[in-house]
């Protein structure tokens, strides 16, 4: 045991939820913990296991209808649970801190981000003069890296992205100097290099101001990048404490023993986590062909009194798909993905460029010659509890897309139905019933079957299997590949999930601000991507592996730029770590540089030419 | 700056074309349906040539769009026309007498009735906007802070009480006991300020249920909002969370009620309160006017009352847009 | 949850167990308003149909002899006439019972009437946006300028008013506020995942419309109708106050408190009982219907 001040000792900590009718549900049991100063513990756990409603009784915040049944949480010797509101509101804030995992809706809305921060401050401290004050949170808001404090400082919470808000929470938790913060889950919603960057900050910032942090995430990953030990929590009860390396290295407890082996691996699986069968390319059919694809939104331009400025959501997509191979499309927000999305589906037509499906350009086809081609390519969207309609039951919502097409009879159309639901593996019982008590996996299983039943050629995946946990996008994968094997279906999946697209897909791009950076097999995208900005994607992401790409070398800085002002030249040069002068200059379109694989980088460009020879472009032959 | 322009801009140019609209359905209104005012004005017992005349001199055959036109003319120079029926020394014409005797040249001019009946309207309204604020105001917030306990079901039960009491029964019985049973206030017609407040109280119990329900959804959907939460573990008080973070949240479509649905309540019931009270504002003007036909007093009122709703509807998303910048984009 | 491995931020699901019209019915009978409103309304139904038979007593019978007795039990009352009678002998039980029956059949008349227009309206414009919706917008709005009881008195002031007439005029004031809902309601919902599935499965529109999003939307608007009904009663109160509602001899709310207003100092039964009972049944009305319109909001924010 370390001789370092103990900040905080929780000691038989147990927490009750009444529920309006029957017993209360215990949502802790018997939790305890020790946390000395300087220290960084994590707390993982699944959704359910309590975590939430543990980091919130670590600040004495637990509210009806949950109650502390029993325990004690010392703080520098005193119980908190016994100490008077009052004494306790003194302490919140300004020895105490909370970050949420929403930082869009921590703050008031109506009032400017850096006017709040002011109002805490003077709060806690009622000697600070207004003037004072702020000249404290502009220190900090600079210190966190915020870009043109003082312009942020009198802006909206909505003007920040999650990001920023995010960091401008830690520097409201931080400012007051705490004894001690918890942190609820802070990176979930954010982009992974965000995420990374804000770890990395809390990680600095302890240092500097000497907080203890407890750190609470539901990914091991995360946990193993930033914390010193590590409590599991199962069920409300602690079953393991160990310091984060051994634990990882040896579990002593099965139920962590479960959740590291569940943990998916990118690097260190090996062939096993490749996928099904990858023929050589030249030989296929194309199914698929986007060439130069851009969509264009006009929005009202604020500065000007009737202006409009555009936001270029895609500017030049194109990749080819071929029979019966999964190609996957990965990117964070604000890439693109989702308008692309929309565009393949002929949900809205491209403002240039061409989309061939079997050598037919759908972008400009009106609705009804679309409708003869629908049922060769179909959508799957995310969301399952919104992707079928409430109030028609499952037989009917299946058959829809027979209804719409026309020409079935009843009896067909019902046959059909039936053995496409035996297909995806859905009971036949729930034929006539709604989709009210439906699982998210089985409503998943609704939405294929309604796809499926069309007999469709190529298959989109709009982050379908999103939503769902592990098991069941295990299970929903390998029906995919069934279906795959036995009607030749080609895949085209959009997910943000990398683990998921190392497991299935045999080709991969990324994407950024509305063009894809880089477009390689499985193999080469993880083990030697070109492109810096996959290399920042993967060293970022947060692992409990050995990864190749370390966080230093490749780690990004600040946020990707506007859509609507993109700077000239490699849009990505204003983050990348490698940036030279020919990327201020000039654009550039992908290059191949492997058999099949191709980046948009002067890097590999330069490279090449030190050897003697040019990449050929990606127009001049995609096979 | 730029926004307050574009803002104004737009919605100016939008609440015209409305304004217009509503008095072209009003004019077309007014002339399709049966009713003649030539009719009333010269009495029935008149020879048709006379009538048939004297509608020709008002203008009243020509087509309706011809009419529109003229008469959005005369008001772009801010004449609102002269009464079918009131002479200017306050009386009102419309006997059975020939048609000789109806004085044209001496006709009320609308601007005059409309500026001798507003104050009174004005007097009216704001008093029973007073009177129900004061009944709505701590009660909806009390409910809206306190949304589990029973100030709660006491606005609950009360709102639908309110709401449930038809104003014409209730004039009724307000005037039976305060006034033929107690003489405690006066009742029918004018003398004097005091003369307001039983209408008034009659417009609070109309208004005050739509305020109570509004301030108290509002409130208390607002204090559920993550920030209030999060405020208080950040170090800030409850009670500066409320009233500095929570009311100003909630007032936003507060504004929206108190601007718009208000006076649009308020638009319809004068009318009707003043009728049943026979207070001579603007309202017993116009219903009187629609019985007898008098368009140019109709068409004002109408005119009048829209551009009011129009104006109020912009100063009101104005200021929402003030307080919450969201909706500046 | 998905794989930690997720490079981006995914949306959670919302869940919704059953649709929006069942379940903010099944919300609202849990409240205890909405079950006190049911009782009174069901029990003045059941006197309406049953009473004035069980008494023997008729609306329209002159008993001359029985004038101006006031109600029961105070002093000079009589048996069967429970609530009075007025300057004619005419019963005032029977009669505002009636007035009752009639001020509900308009009410209910005109609010399904202004419903189905305004819903089928507002759909229309929710749903294909563009020059189409906002010229019926600012239909609405100018409409909505317009006070219901102008509107009233120039249609219905001029000849004989039928119960059909005003049941129109009320239709025409009213469809406004329910093409604004719809529109809203369409605009909202048509954003929804599962029209966005259907639209990719190569639905047509007017197919999505009928099919898909009305089923959804419309059952809320239409239990908050309820309050409408009451609101549509008032009116029917005021024109029969005004003299442009249905005329004499059927009894209606407005004639018989303007009649009865003459005899306020000393027959003050007449005007103020009849409605009393108006008051009562409204209250009903409107407990259910706020019941059902809290139950709605609770169930669009997410709560309970």
């Amino acid at each position: 045991m370390s001789t370092r001040k103990v900040v905080l000792e929780v000691k038989g900590l147990s927490v009750q939820l009444q529920r309006e009718e029957g017993p209360a549900a215990q949502i802790l049991s018997d939790v305890a913990l020790t946390l000395a100063q300087d220290e960084v513990i994590g707390i993982i756990g699944e959704s359910g296991s309590g975590k939430t409603v543990l980091s919130r009784a670590l600040v004495n915040w637990v509210r009806a209808p949950l109650r502390v049944t029993s325990g004690s949480l010392l703080y520098r010797g005193r119980d908190l649970f016994r100490l008077p509101e009052s004494e306790m509101q003194r302490l919140r804030g300004r020895e105490i801190a909370y970050i949420g995992s929403d930082p869009g809706s921590a703050l008031d809305p109506t009032l400017p981000v850096g006017n709040q921060i002011v109002e805490k401050l003077c709060a806690i401290n009622p000697s600070l003069t207004k003037s004072e004050a702020t000249a404290q949170a502009l220190r900090v808001l600079d210190a966190v890296r915020i870009p043109s404090p003082k312009q942020r400082f009198h802006e909206f919470p909505f003007q920040f992205s999650g990001g920023m808000m995010q960091r401008a929470m830690i520097v409201d938790a931080l400012v007051t100097n705490p004894a001690f913060l918890v942190a609820d889950n802070i990176t979930q919603p954010l982009d992974v290099t965000v995420a990374a960057q804000i770890l990395r900050l809390l990680r600095e910032l302890q240092r500097d101001f000497n907080t203890a942090i407890i750190f609470v995430s539901s990914a091991l990953g995360v946990v193993n990048e930033i914390a010193d030990s590590v409590l599991v929590l199962a069920s409300g009860k602690v079953v393991e404490e160990q310091p984060v390396r051994s634990l990882v290295a040896a579990p002593e407890h099965d139920y962590t023993r479960q959740l590291i082996r569940d943990v998916p691996r990118i690097w260190s699986d090996g062939g096993a986590s490749g996928p099904v069968s990858a023929e050589p390319a030249g030989e296929r059919e194309t199914v698929l062909s986007v060439r130069d694809v851009a969509k264009f939104y006009e929005v009202r331009d604020r500065r000007r009194l009737f202006g409009r400025r555009t936001v270029q959501a895609v500017r030049g997509v194109t990749f080819d798909a071929y029979k019966g191979e999964n190609l996957g499309i990965v990117g964070e927000s604000g890439c693109g993905k989702s308008t692309l999305s929309r565009l393949l589906s002929h949900l809205e037509a491209p403002d240039r460029g061409q989309i061939l499906f079997k050598g037919q350009d759908i972008a400009h086809m009106s609705s009804k010659q679309i409708l003869a081609l629908r049922h060769r390519f179909q959508l799957l969207l995310q969301d399952p509890y919104n992707a079928i309609p409430p109030h028609l039951n499952i037989g009917r919502t299946i058959a829809e897309a027979l209804l719409v097409h026309g020409g079935l009879r009843r009896k067909e159309i019902d046959e059909r139905v039936r053995s496409t639901m035996a297909e995806v593996g859905l009971p036949a019982e729930i034929h006539d019933s709604l989709p009210v008590g439906l699982s998210a996996g089985q409503r998943q299983r609704v939405n294929i079957a309604r796809a499926m039943v069309l007999d469709p050629e190529l298959l989109i995946l709009d982050e379908t299997l999103s939503a769902l946990d592990q098991v069941e996008q295990g299970k929903l994968l390998a029906l995919f590949e069934r279906l795959q094997v036995r009607r030749g279906i080609t895949y085209v999946y959009i997910t943000h999930d990398l683990s998921m697209v190392r497991r299935v897909c045999n080709r991969i791009a990324v994407m950024y601000l509305g063009r894809i950076v880089e477009l390689a097999t499985n193999e080469a995208t993880f083990f030697n991507p070109s492109h810096p900005y996959t290399r920042a994607l993967l060293s970022a992401v947060p692992v409990i592996e050995e990864r190749p790409y370390k966080a230093e070398t490749y780690l990004l800085e600040g946020e990707p730029p506007d859509p609507i002002d993109i700077p000239p030249g490699c849009t990505f040069r204003t983050r990348c770590p490698f940036a030279f002068d020919r990327c201020a200059a000039e654009d550039p379109i992908l290059l191949r540089r492997g058999p099949a694989d191709f980046a948009a980088c002067h890097l590999g460009d330069e490279a090449a030419a030190r050897e003697g020879r040019s990449l050929p472009r990606v127009f001049e032959s995609t096979r | 700056m730029i926004f307050a322009l574009d803002f104004f801009l737009r919605r100016l140019s939008q609440g015209i074309v409305i304004v217009v609209l509503v008095a072209l359905l009003i004019f077309t209104l007014l002339r399709v349906v049966p009713g003649d005012p030539v009719r009333i004005m010269l009495g029935p017992m008149t020879a048709p040539s006379v009538m048939e005349a004297t509608a020709k001199k008002l203008g009243l055959r020509d087509p309706i769009p011809v009419q529109f036109g003229r008469y959005l003319l005369q008001v772009a120079h801010g004449d609102l026309g002269h009464s079918f029926i009131r002479s200017a020394q306050g009386g009102s014409t419309g006997g059975s007498r020939g048609g000789n005797t109806f004085d044209t040249e001496n006709r009320a001019p609308v601007v005059e009735l409309i500026r001798s009946t507003v104050p009174y309207s004005l007097l009216l309204a704001g008093l029973g906007v007073l009177f129900s604020l004061i009944i709505a105001v701590p009660i909806g917030l009390a409910a809206g802070l306190n949304s589990s306990r029973w100030p709660y079901r006491v606005a609950l039960y009360l709102s639908a009480v309110l709401v449930s009491l038809p104003n014409v029964w209730l004039g009724v019985v307000f005037i039976l006991i305060f006034s033929a049973r107690t003489g405690w206030l006066p009742a029918i017609g004018y003398q004097g300020p005091s003369y307001a407040i039983l209408p008034a109280l009659v417009l609070a119990v109309e208004l005050a249920p739509v305020m109570i329900r509004a301030i108290s959804v509002s409130v208390a959907a607002n204090l559920l909002e993550n920030y209030v939460a999060v405020g208080q573990v950040r170090g800030l008080s409850r009670y500066r969370m409320i009233t500095w973070h929570v009311l100003r949240n909630a007032s936003i479509p507060l504004l929206n009620l108190l601007g718009v649905q208000i006076v649009g309540i308020l638009l319809g019931s004068l009318f009707v309160v003043e009728y049943i009270f026979n207070y001579p504002g603007i309202g017993l003007l116009m219903i009187n006017a629609v019985f007898q036909r008098d368009f140019p007093i109709i068409q004002a009122v109408a005119i009048l009352a829209c551009t009011v709703l129009v104006c109020i509807n912009i100063l009101v998303d104005f200021a929402a847009t003030n307080i919450d910048r969201r909706l500046q984009y | 949850m998905a794989s930690d491995l997720t490079i981006g931020a995914a949306r959670p699901a919302r869940k919704r167990s059953m649709g929006l019209g069942a379940g903010m019915l099944v919300q609202a009978w849990r409240t205890a308003e909405f079950k006190v409103g049911l009782v009174v309304f069901i029990g003045l139904m059941l006197i309406s149909i049953f009473g004035p038979d069980l008494l023997g007593l008729s609306a329209t019978r002159f008993d001359v002899a029985a004038r101006f007795l006031p109600p029961m039990p105070l002093d000079g009352s009589r048996w069967p006439h429970l609530l009075g009678t007025d300057q004619l002998g005419r019963d005032l039980f029977v009669r505002s019972f009636i007035g009752l029956r009639n001020a509900l059949v308009i009410g209910v008349t005109s609010v399904i009437g202004m419903f189905l227009v305004g819903s089928l309206v507002g759909m229309v414009a929710g749903y294909w946006s563009g020059w189409v919706s906002l010229v019926l917008m600012r239909l609405t709005d100018a409409q909505m300028s317009i006070p219901v009881i102008i509107l009233a008195i120039t249609i219905l002031g001029v000849s004989r008013p039928t119960p059909a007439s005003i049941i129109l005029v009320l239709i025409l004031a009213g469809w406004p506020a329910y093409a604004r809902f719809a529109r809203s309601a369409t605009l909202s919902e048509r954003r929804r995942e599962y029209v966005k599935g259907a639209q990719i499965l190569g639905a047509m529109d007017p197919r999505i419309l009928f099919v898909h999003i009305a089923p959804n939307i419309l059952p809320p608007i239409a239990f908050v109708a309820i309050l409408d009904v009451a609101r549509m009663m008032i009116f029917e109160a005021i024109f029969g106050f005004i003299g442009i509602g249905v005329q004499p001899p059927t009894p209606t709310f407005g004639t018989i408190i303007a009649d009865g207003m003459k005899y306020l100092i000393n027959a003050w039964w007449i005007t103020t009982i009849p409605g009393l009972l108006l008051a009562i049944s409204l209250c009903s009305i409107n407990l259910m219907g706020g019941a059902l319109e809290r139950a709605r909001n609770k169930r669009l924010q997410g709560v309970g």
